[in-house]
Order: C-alpha cells, then sequence, then structure tokens
C-alpha cells in the first residue's frame, strides 16, 4: 500500500498559497515530512487527513480517493493534530472508549481489550482512571498517540508530536512510533532534523508550500557529503562571509558564530571540512 | 489603565458580529414589539404609544432579550480563560480594579447599545404603517421610560452575569441566571401584597400596573413614566442588589490563576514514578471492524449515552429542573379558578399549569444547549481527533439529538412527579398517568424535537453559537406571529398547530387524529432538515458555508441518499394526505375568504332583515345522533303561521353555514313552491309560496338535514358534536329569514369592506326589534316535541318531558315532548352519563305531583353534586315563592364538555360546562359555594329568560342577566352567612372596575347595557344587592312579581296587548312604583347613571 499525492495545490481565502503542486509518495515504514514554520506541513497533513479540501490535485491511498472518498480512508486512518484538547473532566480510558465507538469499535469485549492494550502500550495503563484535565503534556501526548492507534490505522499521521516533550518522553514516543512503522505508513511532521534521521526511511522537505527535496535520508546526506566546511568566526565578520560563500546555517558555539557553507571544492580561509548531517541538507534547501 | 481595558474591550465587540446581529434583531423586533406584546391583549381606549403602553413594551422585551445581555455580559472575564490567555493578562502591572472596571464598563457600554436598538427601534415603528389612530409623536416619552424602565434592570443584569460568569467561568451557568431572573419574576405573582410584588417584579411589569392602577383613560394616555412611588423603590431595590453584587464579586474574584492550576500539580506528583518506568513489550489486539447497521446502531446508542451524561453532569440543569419544580409547586395553588375559586387538582389542570410554566424552561434548554453540544467537541479542541474518524456524518448529530430528547424526557418526567406530589400534597389520588404522559409527551415533545431540529440547523449554518441561538428565536417568533399575517395552513407553517382542549368527558376526542398526522408530517420534514443539518456540519478546517456547501456532494452516501429520498416520498405521501383532507374533503378558508364572504352576505341579503315572515309555532324532529362519527340526520317538521295582518309570498330559509350539515329537503306541505337560489352560495334559499299565507294561516314545513363529517380540517373542527358530551342547540336547524349573527362585527374590517357601522344592540326605542326576543327572531314561542336517538352508551337529553325511552336496533332512544308552550330555544345533549336523581315539591301546590330534578353528570365528577341538588332545591322554592309558580314539572342539568366554560338555561334544561362547577374545590371556610350560585343564576333564567322575555335592544341583558343574578345572590343569602354575600359581591366589583378598564367604548348605563358582561353581570349584582337593601328585599320581589305577571311571554297582559317584548325602561316603571319618592334617585343612580 502507497499513498501517492499527485500535484496537490491549496490556498488560502487571505492569499496564502499553502500548497503548490505537491506530489509524493509515500511508500510502508516512516516518512519524515520537514519544513519550517508555517511551510505547508500542517495544511498537507490536515488534507491527507481528510479535514480540509484541496483546490487541485489528488490523494490516493490504495484504491481509495481520499479527497472524495474520505470516510473510506478515515476507517485506516490514525491521526494525531498538532494541538489537541481532552474533554478535563474524563477519564483516560472513558474518553478512550468513547473515541472507539467513534471509529466503530462497538463491540464492548473487543472494545476494552483495545482500550487497556493502547493503554498498556503508552504507559498511560496505571492513570487510566485519572481525568484527563491532570495529564502531564507528554502523557496526553501518549493517549494522544492511543486514540490514533484505536482502529490499528495503515495510515498514521502525526503532526509535531514531540513539541513541548521532554527528552526521555521524546524518546520513548519515538520508539512506539519506530515500532508502528513496522507495518504501516506513518508520516511524521517535525522541524528537529535529528528526529527524521533516525526515525525515518524517507523524507521530503518542504517550504512555502513547495516540496523542495525528497529522498532517504542517507542518500540525501550523501549527496553533500564532503561539500560542507565549517569555520568558527568573529561576530562582525558574519555579514561578510554570507555574502562570500553559501552560507548554509549557523549557529553560535560558546558565545561564537559556527558557519557551515556549502561548497564544491574546499574554500579554504579557516574552513574546515566536516562530515555532512541533515541539518545541512535541510539548512542547504531552505536557506536558499 | 482601566480606561485601555475599556478601549480594548470596546475594539473587540465592535469586530464581533454578535454585537451587530444582537443590535439589528433587537431593533426589528422592537418595531412590532407593541404589537406582539400587546397582541390579544384588550386595551380599550388606550393608544398604542401611550407612555404607560411603551413602558410595558420595553419592560416585557428586555425580559424576554436578558438573554442577550447575559451573552455579551458573561464572557468578557470568561474569555480570558477560555483562551488562556489569562495567564499572559495577569502577569502584567494591572490592577485588579482596572481590569475588572475596564472590562466591565466596556461590555456594559455595549450592552446600552445594543438595547438602544429598543428605544429607536419602536420609535422608528410608530410611524410603520400598520400603527395608526396614535398619539402624536413624543419622542421624550420613550426615552423616559428607556431610562426609567430598561437602564436599572439592564444594570442589574449586567451586574449579575458579569460576575457569575467572572466567578464560576462556565457560560452555562450564566444562562442559568437568565433563568432565575426569569423565576423570580414569576414569583412575584405568587405574592399577595401588591406592594411587595410590585417592588422585587425585576422588569417591574407589576410596578407599571400598580402604578397606573388609578389612572383614568386619559391619565393612561398621557402621564409619564417617572422615578416615583413604589416606581423608584423598585428600581431602587434592584440597582442596590446590582452593586451588591458586583461587590461580592469583586470580592471573591482572585486576580490569579493558582486556583486553576495547584489541582494539577498534586496530581502530577503522584506520577513521577509512573513517568520513569519503561514500557512497550505489549502487543496491540486487532479489533474486527465492520461498518454495518448494527454498528451505526450501536454508535448512535453510545454517543447519545454519552451527551446525555455530559448534559446531566451540568449543574445548569439540576438547577433548571429545581426551578423549574419550585415555581410549579407554587403556582399551581390556583388551578381552574372559577369566579375566585380554585378547582381540584385533576390532572388535566395540572399538566397544563405544567405546561404553560415549563414552556420556557424547556425552550431555554433547547436554545443553550444546543449551541454547547454543537460545539462540544470544538470547545474541548478535540475536533479534529473527532472529526478524523470513520464515524458517519449523521450519527454524531442525530446523537446529539436524541440527547436533547432525553433531557426534555428527564426534565418532564421529573415535572410529573412534582404534579403527582403537589396532587398528594392535596389529598387528591386520581393521578390519571394517562393524561401526564398524553399532556407532555404528546403536546410537547413533538413540540420541542421539531424546534431543536431548527436550532441545531442555525447552529450549523450560522457556525457561530450566539447568532445560531438568536435566528433558532427569531424564527420561533416568526413562526408564531406568522399566524396573524393570515400564514396559519397547517401544511406550510411550521409545526402544524396545537392539540386540542382536554376534556375528562370527550378526552383529546377527535382532535388527535389530526393532530397526530400534522405532527408526523412535520417530523419528517424535520428529520430531511437533520439530515441536512448533519451533512452542511463543519467537519475538518473548512468552516464557510459555501465550502459546505461544495463540500455535500461527496457526504451524500448512498445511504443518505436513499433516507432522503424515502423520507420524502413518505413526507409528500402524507403531506398529500393531509391536504386531501383538510382542502379537498372539507374547504379551507382563508381567513380573509372568510371575512370577504360576511361582508357579502351583508351586502346582498340586508335587505331581507326585516321583510315579513312566517313564525315557527310547532317544531317535531326526529334526531339520530351517531356519536362515534360525530355525525347525525333529522327529519323534522316546523309549523310555520302567518302573525302579521299582511299576506305572506315568500319563505325565506337560512341553513346554517358550515361544510357538510346538509339541508336535504324543504317541503311545504300541500303547496308547490318555487326556489329561487340565487344566495345559494349563502345557504340562503327563497321559497316563493303558489298560495299565498294569509294572516292566521299556517304551513307545515317538513325538512330533512344532515351533517356527516368527513376525513379532518385544518383549523380546529366544531366542538358541539363529539365523540361523547354533544350539546348544540337549535341554532343548528333551518331558520328563517336573515341571520345577522353571519355579520362581520369588528369595526376596522367594516369600514374596509364598506360596510355602515354597527349597534351592537339596537336603540331601545327601535319598533322593529321590540317585537323581537332575540335577533332575528323567526318565534314568539312554540310547542315542543322531539324523538332522540343516539348509542347505546349514551343518554341524550332535550326540553320537555320524557314520554318513553326505548332501545332498538341497539340505540337509545328518547321521546320527549313539552307540554306547555315555550321559547324557540332548545338544546340537545347527548353522552354517557350517571345521574343523579331527586324531588322538589312546591310547598303551595301540595296537589300537583313534585318537579323532577335531574343532574346527568360524567362519572368522576361528584363533587359537588350535593351542592348543585341543594342549589336547586332552594332556587325553586325561592323563586316559586317570591316571583311565580315553576311552570315545568322537571329541571335538569347535564354536563358538557369544556370546550366552553359557560352553563346556559334551557326551557327545564340546564347545560353545565365541566369547566364551571363540577370540579370546582370548595372551602366553605374562604370561598364563595360558586356550583350552588351558578346553579341558582341558571334556575332564575327558567323565569327570566324562559317566563318572560325581554326585546331584543338596549338593556335585554339587564333584564336576563342582571336580574338572575339578583335572585341568585337572594338564594345565597338565604343559605350562606353574611361575609360570604360580601366576599362575593366585592369580587363582582373588583371585576366590574378590572374589565371596564380593557373596553374600548364608552361605558352604558344598565338600563342601556349592550353586550358588556361586567356590566350586566358583575356591576348588576352590586347594583340589584343595594337596591334591596335601601327598599327591602320583598319590594324588589313585589315589582319583579308584577313584571312577569304583567309580561310573561304567553299570559302577559301587556305582552298580549302590545305584542311586543318588555324593556328595561318597563321593568324600571315596577322598580319606582316600589320605591318611596325620597328614595327614587336611587334607581336613577343604579340603573340610569353610568357611575
Amino acid at each position: 500500500m502507497e499513498l501517492i499525492i499527485d500535484n496537490l495545490s491549496k490556498t488560502y481565502a487571505n492569499g496564502v498559497r499553502a500548497l503548490q503542486n505537491v506530489t509524493l509518495h509515500i511508500p510502508k515504514g516512516m516518512f519524515g515530512l520537514l519544513g519550517p514554520n508555517g511551510a505547508g506541513k500542517s495544511t498537507l497533513m490536515r488534507t491527507i487527513s481528510t479535514l480540509q479540501e484541496a483546490d487541485t490535485g489528488s490523494i490516493l491511498f490504495g484504491n481509495i480517493n481520499v479527497l472524495k472518498e474520505k470516510n473510506e480512508l478515515r476507517k485506516t486512518l490514525g491521526y494525531l493534530p498538532q494541538q489537541f484538547g481532552v474533554y478535563p473532566k474524563i477519564s483516560a480510558s472513558a474518553l478512550l472508549n468513547h473515541l472507539a465507538v467513534l471509529k466503530g469499535i462497538t463491540n464492548k469485549k473487543e472494545r476494552k481489550e483495545v482500550v487497556n492494550g493502547l493503554l498498556n502500550k503508552t504507559n498511560l495503563y496505571d492513570v487510566r482512571n485519572q481525568n484527563l484535565g491532570g495529564y502531564s503534556g507528554g502523557m496526553k501526548q501518549r493517549f494522544g498517540i492511543a486514540q490514533a492507534l484505536l482502529n490499528n490505522p495503515k495510515l498514521l499521521i502525526v503532526d509535531e508530536p514531540t513539541a513541548g516533550l521532554d527528552p526521555a518522553e521524546r524518546n520513548r514516543f519515538y520508539n512506539l512510533l519506530s515500532e508502528i512503522g513496522e507495518n504501516t505508513i506513518v508520516i511524521l511532521s517535525t522541524h528537529i532534523v535529528d528526529d527524521i534521521k533516525e526515525l525515518c526511511t524517507n523524507m521530503a522537505i518542504i517550504n512555502q508550500g513547495q516540496v523542495v527535496l525528497k529522498g532517504k535520508p542517507l542518500e540525501l546526506i550523501q549527496n553533500i557529503e564532503g561539500k560542507v566546511y565549517q569555520k568558527t568566526i568573529p561576530k562582525n565578520e558574519l555579514d561578510i562571509h554570507k555574502k562570500k560563500y553559501k552560507v548554509i546555517n549557523e549557529k553560535l558555539f560558546l558565545g561564537k558564530p559556527i558557519i557551515h557553507v556549502l561548497s564544491d571544492k574546499d574554500p579554504k580561509n579557516g574552513f574546515v571540512p566536516i562530515n555532512a548531517s541533515l541539518e545541512d541538507v535541510y539548512f542547504s534547501q531552505i536557506n536558499n | 489603565m482601566w480606561y485601555e481595558i475599556f478601549k480594548f474591550e470596546l475594539k473587540y465587540r465592535a469586530k464581533r458580529p454578535e454585537t451587530y446581529v444582537f443590535f439589528f434583531f433587537l431593533f426589528l423586533f422592537s418595531m412590532v414589539g407593541v404589537d406582539f406584546i400587546f397582541q390579544g391583549v384588550e386595551m380599550g381606549l388606550m393608544k398604542k404609544n401611550a407612555p404607560l403602553v411603551i413602558g410595558k413594551t420595553m419592560a416585557a422585551i428586555t425580559g424576554i432579550f436578558m438573554i442577550m445581555a447575559s451573552m455579551i455580559m458573561g464572557v468578557p472575564v470568561l474569555r480570558d480563560f477560555q483562551y488562556n490567555v489569562e495567564s499572559l493578562l495577569f502577569i502584567n502591572p494591572i490592577k485588579k480594579r482596572d481590569y475588572l472596571l475596564g472590562r466591565f464598563l466596556g461590555s456594559f457600554v455595549v450592552l446600552l447599545f445594543i438595547f438602544g436598538a429598543v428605544l429607536f427601534g419602536m420609535m422608528v415603528g410608530e410611524f410603520m404603517p400598520w400603527h395608526q389612530d396614535l398619539l402624536p409623536f413624543t419622542p421624550i416619552n420613550y426615552m423616559q421610560s428607556f431610562t426609567v424602565v430598561v437602564l436599572p434592570i439592564l444594570f442589574f443584569g449586567a451586574s449579575l452575569f458579569f460576575v457569575t460568569g467572572m466567578l464560576s467561568k462556565k457560560l452555562l451557568v450564566v444562562y442559568t441566571q437568565g433563568i432565575f431572573l426569569f423565576v423570580v419574576f414569576l414569583l412575584t405573582k405568587a405574592i399577595k401584597n401588591e406592594y411587595l410584588q410590585a417592588l422585587l417584579d425585576p422588569f417591574s411589569l407589576t410596578t407599571l400596573t400598580k402604578v397606573s392602577e388609578d389612572w383614568s383613560v386619559t391619565e393612561r394616555n398621557s402621564l409619564e413614566i417617572l422615578f416615583n412611588g413604589v416606581m423608584l423603590h423598585n428600581k431602587l431595590f434592584w440597582l442596590l442588589l446590582g452593586v451588591i453584587i458586583l461587590m461580592i464579586g469583586y470580592h471573591k474574584f482572585s486576580f490569579t490563576i493558582i486556583s486553576k492550576t495547584s489541582k494539577n500539580k498534586k496530581i502530577k506528583k503522584s506520577n513521577i514514578d509512573e513517568r520513569s518506568s519503561s514500557i512497550i513489550e505489549y502487543s496491540i489486539p486487532r479489533p474486527n471492524v465492520k461498518y454495518t447497521i448494527k454498528t451505526y446502531c450501536l454508535q448512535l446508542v453510545a454517543l447519545s449515552k454519552f451527551y446525555v451524561l455530559s448534559l446531566l453532569k451540568e449543574t445548569s440543569f439540576w438547577a433548571i429542573v429545581i426551578c423549574g419544580m419550585i415555581i410549579i409547586l407554587i403556582n399551581s395553588v390556583n388551578l381552574g379558578t372559577v369566579y375566585g375559586v380554585d378547582s381540584y387538582p385533576t390532572t388535566y389542570f395540572i399538566v397544563e399549569e405544567l405546561q404553560e410554566m415549563s414552556l420556557y424552561f424547556f425552550i431555554i434548554i433547547l436554545l443553550f444547549y444546543s449551541g454547547e453540544l454543537i460545539w462540544k467537541e470544538r470547545n474541548a479542541k478535540l475536533s479534529l481527533i473527532y472529526d478524523a474518524t470513520p464515524i458517519s456524518d449523521t450519527i454524531p448529530l442525530i446523537s446529539k439529538f436524541v440527547a436533547l430528547v432525553s433531557i426534555y424526557i428527564i426534565l418532564m418526567l421529573s415535572l410529573i412527579v412534582t404534579g403527582i406530589l403537589f396532587q398528594i400534597a392535596n389529598g387528591y389520588y386520581n393521578f390519571e398517568l394517562k393524561v401526564y404522559f398524553f399532556g407532555f409527551f404528546l403536546e410537547i415533545l413533538p413540540f420541542l424535537m421539531l424546534y431543536t431540529i431548527i436550532a441545531l440547523l442555525f447552529q450549523v449554518i450560522s457556525n457561530n453559537k450566539f447568532v445560531g441561538i438568536l435566528l433558532a428565536l427569531l424564527f420561533f417568533i416568526v413562526n408564531v406571529s406568522s399566524e396573524y399575517f393570515g400564514f396559519q395552513h397547517s401544511l406550510y407553517k411550521f409545526g402544524g398547530k396545537t392539540l386540542g382542549t382536554y376534556s375528562s368527558m370527550n378526552g383529546y376526542g377527535h382532535f388527535l387524529k389530526p393532530y397526530l398526522w400534522i405532527k408526523i408530517y412535520w417530523l419528517l420534514f424535520a428529520s430531511l432538515l437533520l439530515i441536512i443539518s448533519a451533512i452542511l456540519s463543519v467537519r475538518g478546517t473548512e468552516t464557510k458555508l459555501i465550502k459546505r456547501f461544495k463540500g455535500v456532494k461527496h457526504r451524500f452516501s448512498k445511504r443518505i441518499i436513499q433516507f432522503v429520498i424515502s423520507i420524502s416520498f413518505v413526507f409528500i405521501g402524507i403531506g398529500s394526505y393531509i391536504f386531501y383532507n383538510t382542502n379537498i374533503l372539507n374547504d379551507y378558508w382563508t381567513s380573509s375568504e372568510k371575512t370577504v364572504f360576511r361582508a357579502n352576505y351583508e351586502k346582498l341579503l340586508k335587505q331581507y332583515e326585516y321583510i315579513p315572515q312566517p313564525k315557527i309555532t310547532k317544531v317535531h324532529l326526529n334526531v339520530e345522533l351517531f356519536p362515534e362519527n360525530r355525525s347525525y340526520s333529522v327529519n323534522g317538521y316546523y309549523i310555520l303561521k302567518n302573525t302579521l295582518n299582511q299576506p305572506i309570498h315568500d319563505v325565506h330559509i337560512q341553513k346554517k353555514i358550515a361544510s357538510h350539515v346538509q339541508l336535504d329537503s324543504v317541503i311545504f306541505v300541500g303547496d308547490n313552491v318555487s326556489i329561487d337560489t340565487k344566495y345559494s352560495e349563502f345557504d340562503y334559499l327563497i321559497y316563493s309560496l303558489s298560495e299565498t299565507l294569509h294572516p292566521g294561516d299556517s304551513i307545515k314545513m317538513k325538512f330533512i338535514q344532515s351533517y356527516t363529517p368527513k376525513g379532518f380540517e385544518d383549523d380546529k373542527s366544531s366542538t358541539q358534536i363529539v365523540n361523547n358530551g354533544t350539546f348544540f342547540n337549535n341554532k343548528e336547524f333551518p331558520t328563517i329569514g336573515y341571520n345577522k349573527k353571519y355579520e362581520l362585527s369588528d369595526k376596522d374590517e367594516r369600514e374596509e369592506y364598506k360596510l355602515a357601522p354597527r349597534l351592537n344592540k339596537a336603540k331601545r326605542e327601535d319598533q322593529r326589534e321590540l317585537v323581537n326576543a332575540i335577533s332575528g327572531g323567526d318565534s314568539d314561542g312554540i310547542n315542543f316535541e322531539a324523538i332522540i336517538g343516539t348509542n347505546n352508551k349514551q343518554t341524550a337529553i332535550t326540553s320537555g318531558v320524557l314520554v318513553k325511552q326505548w332501545e332498538e336496533n341497539n340505540r337509545n332512544y328518547f321521546h320527549y315532548k313539552m307540554n306547555q308552550p315555550m321559547i324557540n330555544f332548545y338544546s340537545i345533549v347527548s353522552a354517557d352519563y350517571e345521574t343523579r336523581k331527586d324531588t322538589w315539591q312546591s310547598p303551595f301546590n301540595i296537589s300537583n305531583k313534585p318537579v323532577s330534578l335531574e343532574i346527568y353528570h360524567h362519572n368522576t365528577h361528584e363533587y359537588n353534586l350535593d351542592r348543585m341538588m341543594a342549589s336547586m332545591k332552594a332556587s325553586l322554592n325561592y323563586f316559586s315563592t317570591n316571583f311565580s309558580p315553576y311552570q315545568y314539572t322537571q329541571l335538569r342539568i347535564m354536563e358538557f364538555p369544556r370546550y366552553e366554560v359557560f352553563a346556559q338555561s334551557f326551557p327545564n334544561t340546564i347545560p353545565f360546562s365541566e369547566a364551571i362547577g363540577f370540579v370546582l374545590d370548595i372551602d366553605d371556610q374562604k370561598d364563595v359555594d360558586m356550583a350552588f350560585y351558578v346553579t341558582a343564576h341558571e334556575v332564575a333564567h327558567q323565569w327570566f329568560g324562559m317566563q318572560v322575555e325581554a326585546a331584543n335592544v338596549r338593556g335585554r341583558h339587564m333584564i336576563l342577566e342582571t336580574l338572575s343574578q339578583y335572585a341568585a345572590l337572594m338564594v345565597l343569602k338565604d343559605n350562606y352567612p353574611e361575609e360570604k354575600i360580601q366576599q362575593f359581591l366585592e369580587f363582582q366589583r373588583e371585576m366590574y372596575h378590572k374589565e371596564r378598564k380593557k373596553s374600548t367604548v364608552k361605558e352604558p348605563s344598565l338600563e342601556l347595557v349592550e353586550n358588556q358582561d361586567y356590566i350586566y353581570y358583575n356591576k348588576g349584582a352590586v347594583a340589584m344587592f343595594r337596591l334591596q337593601k335601601e327598599i327591602g328585599e320583598d319590594m324588589v320581589n313585589k315589582a319583579l312579581q308584577h313584571f312577569i305577571r304583567d309580561w310573561h311571554s304567553q299570559t302577559g297582559k301587556f305582552k298580549t296587548v302590545s305584542g311586543r317584548y318588555a324593556t328595561s325602561k318597563d321593568l324600571l316603571s315596577y322598580f319606582r312604583e316600589v320605591t318611596p319618592g325620597s328614595l327614587q334617585y336611587i334607581i336613577t343612580d343604579l340603573f340610569e347613571k353610568v357611575e
């Protein structure tokens, strides 16, 4: 089963072109969607999740024409939105139960098994009877993934799931995702580059509504391997360097700027070659 | 600083659509506000722009739309919490005082702006074309009323809603305060002390009534509404209460967010252990999901349950339930009150009271809870998760609908329990659960279901909670008021009509069938609306209505299409069936068609009003009643006699104008008549006799008439011939000549159709009416005989002696014959009766057979039979002793269903409504025995009306009604202590003063009274009592004795000589005769003067 997005475009009423001719083929496994804030990631994910209309283009999931047969897709869809709330005065197991009904699991016994299984899986079983209002950010996010998995989805879409989670919580979350990714399409959007490298077999970078790069993370890194150079410079020389070289990344190390440049040949002048990272790939596309 | 917050609030509000929608809505409503509020209220000579009317209208509009105030004032603080900006706000260096003051004043100014629409709307409304005959336009009156009446209560409401919103942080709690205010308003109505009532009424409607209670008509039209007297106290009270609430709120409001987070922290601590433990060797079961009908049903049930539980968790709901129960317990104290006496708490009274009182609660729940449910997922920010589940588009909305309906049912059950508790508390144990069940689940629930769907539809379309609520309310108001613009056929008037009156005797009778068909028809329509709403509802992030419309084609599943098509077919099918019944089997008349018809009747036929016609001198009827299908057939004859001194060539016959009444044949025995049918449109036929009817000659007119109703009508169909409790009179049968009763009586309508102004009653000197005892009098007395057949359960009764009674073909037959002449006025009654019998022996004429007394009543209505029987005896005693002997050998009372609330005397029979005496709960300590009194009054009509008739001119009712009042009062006086008489008279005085204010015409004196019942009943009773007090009971009785002797319809010497009937002038001359010269002025004062 493959998700085929073909020439998808969407322009909002205020003129923002959120998606422009997006074409992607997404196979089984984890797929990372990388891009800066406002690049159109959420729009794309909502469109795939049947929550938004597209102006043109099509999305096919197996035999399902997603834009038309929305409910067919929803039957195999798991979706975790970027932001969501809960009924504060309801327990996790009650709300999961409720959502399980919405997903069509109407057999009581089955539902109980699934809910308990997922509560265990997401390590929420011990707190299942607590009101959701008292959950921490990480617990809430795990609850979110539990609900997304209720109907055993073949397509799981998670929109920036780790924003605001502490590192331990984030690792736990990713472990869970990668296990699911073994036999499901999981589309993960994030702006944290390392996450993609660790998790995803395929990825795409979106900027200003367009797909600027797609492929397997390691191959993409391979493509610029040997072309990335690094230099630590004084602050006041930053502008000069930016004019002179193709600076793809700048960050501070101990208060001093470190810049990465992309160059086919060694620029010398104090630059040292380094191993290319996915971050360099990302910034080489974004900061053009 | 507060000013910045104030400005921010104003700017925020200026951008919100609600602000303008509310303003616009109030503006439009206020334009027709006077007409809406005073709809159906007799305003008398008061004009629609009198300051008092303006004040009351403003008060009522403010009261009704207090919910707008709650929507505006409840949110300013709540909003910050809702959008989680409270922590951003409260860390800023703003003071609590500045924050609250700014928010409050800002919102209050917006509220004033919105309610300013009432002021301007009403002013503009004054210039609308339908407002004519007004006082000159005086803007200051509006401003004054607005300042005095509206501003203070707005301030109070604003404070209350602001504070509850800020402290509870829940919108539903705020709305509930609106109910609280309404409850206070209702509670004040139960307060006996008038001052307190006026003081505590939050909307100051009672206050305005109290302020103006002593105003004359001119004062009502001119005096301004000012801050003084009880009005000032009322306004100060509520202003002060508002200030106190604000102070409490200020004190209680905490300017931190700690209260909100402390709970979370505690929970987090307990979870720390759990967080470190590691995971995941657990496989998730793979559920086997099938999307079958069964799945959908289970989903529907589970979701409905979920929503019901979530609504039941709302404290506001329970607050409403408890408020409802309290209100009902307090208000049910006075049930079915007639003449100041309450009835037994029979179930139908309780149900009617509950229905009326609880409707407001139901509407509040309907409007607000539908909004809450529609927005439930989005408010919790769970909607994206919901929307991405494979639940069908329709199930969530349907389950929300089911949940709301379940909530109504829960409220209804609790109301029923309250009603039963009330009955138990009053020692009444005949609960009649069926009546409770029908009253709520048949009468109210379908109505609520229909409007719930409307509310959901508007929520979906507007996609704005407040606008949705308002649109639903607007729809409700427009739909209700459209009826007054002739928009009334059940097929296109949303929801159809209400179910008719319930009667113990007849249940819901024949109203039930059409009601059910029409409700099913609309429920089907509403179910289509519900499906459409579901398909249009927001799913995902596309909220624009246009986008949603475009998306509809993908949301129409095959199943939905099938459903819509099949429901549409059934809908159209039932609609056609209804149309077939109401418009094809029956004639459907719009009200303007009716008006035109009546105008034409008068224009074309008025010429015949006084043409010479023979009089009916004998009536013989064979009536077959078929109660089960509400039909009858009659085969009878009249003997018509030329009592004039000129020959008669034509006989004009008016058939009763009503559908399905067939006059199958009219035969003038021994004459070859020719029929002129040019007025057959009006069922008015002119028979030209081949042989002239000379003075003194008679002719026999045979006729066959039948009534066979077909299908059902759209209008409330006739309540005369019903399944149990038929009651109609001789007007059902052919009458001679022009019938004035078909004329238009409304002054404006007459003007519109260029008809001459119509007198309520002819002048006392009108020679043509002096010879009529009733309008269009076609008889001066008849011999009467009737054989009536009815079904085997019922007893049929009419005037006369029961000669014979038998069964034939499984039907009951009764043969009645009157042994002496009687007036041409008889009723035919048939129902399943129990009988109470007794006799009365005249003390003077021991040789005569005793008079048999009979009360025919519904089986459970035995409460007051003894009182009625006692009254019959006492009355016969008093009247035959003091006036003249009783002329018949029987006196019967027959109960009839409460479609009409009166008792009426016919020769030796008195049909008596079940609502008027049979279920009165008379407490001899505190009540006047009205069952006794009304009976006495009706028995008195056997003298005043049967023995002596009055000419059909002004003062007629003084002879018939005022004298009966007097006679009954004397019987009451003989049997009850003086204080009861005083209590009775006090009630009559009150009624008189209350009613005269509503009158639109100049008040006449008693001797010239027209149709004003407050004069001939209420003032009459008081005047006659005064007269007998002054000149002595004996003297009055002597005068009446002579009056009856001289003006008796058959034997009175003046009557026979003059050939005319008595007038009030004749009567007064008998009073003057027995009144000493020094007291003559009393007669002038009481009867000839107005004051």
